[in-house]
C-alpha cells in the first residue's frame, strides 16, 4: 500500500508477575508494622489506624516506621526489620 | 552504520500532514505539532551516536521501562532535533534515570517539577545552545527541541502522562522543555560541570528537578554584597522554604560583572547564599510552612533553605543587559528523593 511510513514513538512496560502473601483469616493477636510516608499528619492518621487495629480487631502490637520521603519507597531498613518483627503492614500514600 | 532493524510498529497514513494529525489522535504529542518519526529520520539519529537501535540507555526500575537507543532516537526526530543533538539527549536520560534523580518522584510529584538541563562545555557553542537573551525564552533550536524530546520520551516511553502518573498541580512552562547553557565564553567563574568534577574540554549535562525560574532585581547596587542580598531576599521566603535540597543561581550579564568585579568566587557566592538564606524557625512556623507552636528558641533557632552551600549551584548565563538574574528551587522532595545530576556528553561521532 502506498503511502507515508512513520515509527511508534511508545513502548510497553515490562509485564511482571505480581502475587501477593496470604491474608491473614484475623488480625486478632497480630504484631501491625505502620509506615509513615513524612507526609503532614500521616504519622496522626496511622495512630487512629492503629487504635482502631487494636480496639476493634484485637491487634496485639502497632510499630511505626518512617520512611525517607515519600516519594521513595520503604528503605531496606525498615523492610528488614518490619520481615523480622511484624506480621502485616499498613502502607499508602496520600496528599 | 548499523543494519539491525528497527522494530518499532510502522504505521501508514496518507502523507506528512496526516502524519502530524494522527501522532496527534494517538496522543504522542506535548500539544505542538511533532516532527514524523520516519525510518530514514530516525537511522539518521542512530547513525550521530553511533549505536545500535536495540541499545538499552536506561532501565526505569518504577516502570519496568527499559529505554533503548530507537526509542530516544524517535522521539528525538519527532521533537525536531537533528542527529548531532542526539548525545545531550542520551545524557540527559541517563541523568533522569540515575537513581539519585530518583525518576519516580519528581515525574509524577504534585510539585510540578521539570528536568532543568544545564549544558556545559565545547558542545554548547558548537550547537548553538543558548546562554545568553532571553536565556528561557524560545528561539533556539538546540535548546527547543533537546529538552522537548526528554519530555516527549518521558511521556512516551516512560509513560509519564499528564493525569496519570504525572499529577503536577500547577507545573511549569520547562514541562515543554528547559534547557540552558552556561555563559562559558564570559564568565569569570570556573564552569559548572568542572565544579562537580569534569574538564573544561569535556562536555556535559546537569539535570535538576526543578521548579520554574524565580526572577529578581537589583539596580541600584555596584557591589557583590548588595546584589546578593537582593536574591538572598527574595530566595529565604519563596514558595516552599521547606524541603527544596538544592537550587541554582542563574546570574545574568550585569549582575555577573558587578559580582565579579569585587573579585568573589562561586565559592563565595556560594558561602554568601546559604549564610543569607536561613530563616527563624520561629517565623516558619508564623507562616504557616511549618507544623507546630512557636517555642522561644524558635525564635534565634536558624533553619538554612539546603544542607550545604555546594547545594547552591550557581551559574553564569542570560542577557548582558539588564539588572535581572534569578534563581531556581529544586523539587521539594528532599536529597534522599531527588538531586542534581551531572552526566558526561559522550562525543559520539563515529
Amino acid at each position: 500500500m502506498a503511502g507515508f511510513e512513520i515509527l511508534d514513538p511508545t513502548v510497553e512496560p515490562r509485564k511482571q508477575p505480581l502475587t501477593y502473601v496470604p491474608r491473614p483469616d484475623s488480625l486478632r493477636g497480630k504484631r501491625i508494622g505502620l509506615i509513615e510516608n513524612t507526609k503532614f499528619n500521616s504519622d496522626n492518621l496511622l495512630v487512629r489506624i492503629g487504635e482502631i487495629l487494636k480496639n476493634e480487631y484485637g491487634v496485639a502490637e502497632c510499630k511505626m516506621w518512617r520512611k525517607h520521603n515519600s516519594s521513595v519507597p520503604a528503605h531496606e531498613e525498615i523492610i528488614e526489620e518490619a520481615r523480622r518483627s511484624v506480621d502485616c503492614i499498613v502502607a499508602g500514600i496520600g496528599d | 552504520m548499523s543494519t539491525q532493524l528497527l522494530t518499532s510498529k510502522r504505521h501508514v497514513v496518507e502523507d506528512p500532514t496526516h502524519a502530524i494529525e494522527f501522532c496527534f489522535q494517538q496522543g504522542w504529542t506535548d500539544g505542538l505539532p511533532v516532527v514524523p518519526p520516519t525510518e530514514p529520520a530516525v537511522r539518521a539519529m542512530l547513525e550521530a551516536a553511533d549505536l545500535e537501535p536495540d541499545k538499552e540507555v536506561c532501565f526505569i526500575t518504577n516502570r519496568q521501562v527499559a529505554v533503548s537507543a530507537e526509542k530516544v532516537a524517535v522521539n528525538a526526530v519527532m521533537a525536531g532535533c537533528l542527529p548531532e543533538h542526539m548525545p545531550i539527549v542520551l545524557a540527559a536520560i541517563e541523568a533522569i534515570a540515575d537513581p539519585k534523580w530518583g525518576y519516580h518522584g519528581p515525574a509524577a510529584s504534585t510539585g510540578g517539577a521539570a528536568p532543568l538541563i544545564i549544558v556545559n562545555g565545547p558542545i554548547a557553542a558548537r550547537l548553538g545552545f543558548n546562554s545568553g537573551d532571553n536565556l528561557f525564552g524560545p528561539g533556539w533550536r538546540s535548546n527547543a527541541t533537546t529538552g522537548r524530546a526528554v519530555r516527549l520520551i518521558m511521556r512516551n516511553v516512560i509513560g509519564t502522562l499528564p493525569g496519570a502518573l504525572d499529577r503536577g498541580t500547577v507545573a511549569h512552562p520547562g514541562k515543554y522543555s528547559y534547557v540552558i547553557a552556561e555563559n562559558e565564553a564570559e564568565s569569570p567563574w570556573t564552569p559548572l560541570h568542572v565544579q562537580r568534577g569534569f574538564t573544561k574540554e569535556q562536555s556535559a549535562v546537569t539535570v535538576l528537578a526543578a521548579e520554574g525560574p524565580r526572577q529578581f532585581y537589583n539596580q541600584l547596587s555596584s557591589t557583590a554584597k548588595g546584589v546578593l542580598t537582593s536574591l538572598c531576599d527574595d530566595m529565604k521566603h519563596h514558595g516552599a522554604t521547606n524541603s527544596q535540597p538544592q537550587y541554582v543561581v542563574v546570574l545574568a550579564g550585569e549582575h555577573m560583572r558587578t559580582i565579579a568585579n569585587d573579585g568573589w568566587s562561586k565559592a563565595d557566592i556560594q558561602k554568601f547564599v546559604y549564610e543569607n538564606t536561613q530563616n527563624p524557625v520561629a517565623h516558619i512556623k508564623r507562616v504557616e510552612r511549618l507544623a507546630g507552636s512557636v517555642t522561644p528558641q524558635d525564635e534565634t533557632s536558624m533553619r538554612p533553605l539546603v544542607a550545604s552551600p555546594d547545594d547552591v549551584l550557581v551559574v553564569a548565563a542570560g542577557g548582558r543587559a539588564g539588572a535581572f538574574s534569578c534563581y531556581i528551587p529544586a523539587w521539594a522532595g528532599g536529597k534522599k528523593s531527588s538531586q542534581s545530576v551531572t552526566k558526561l556528553i559522550q562525543d559520539r561521532r563515529p
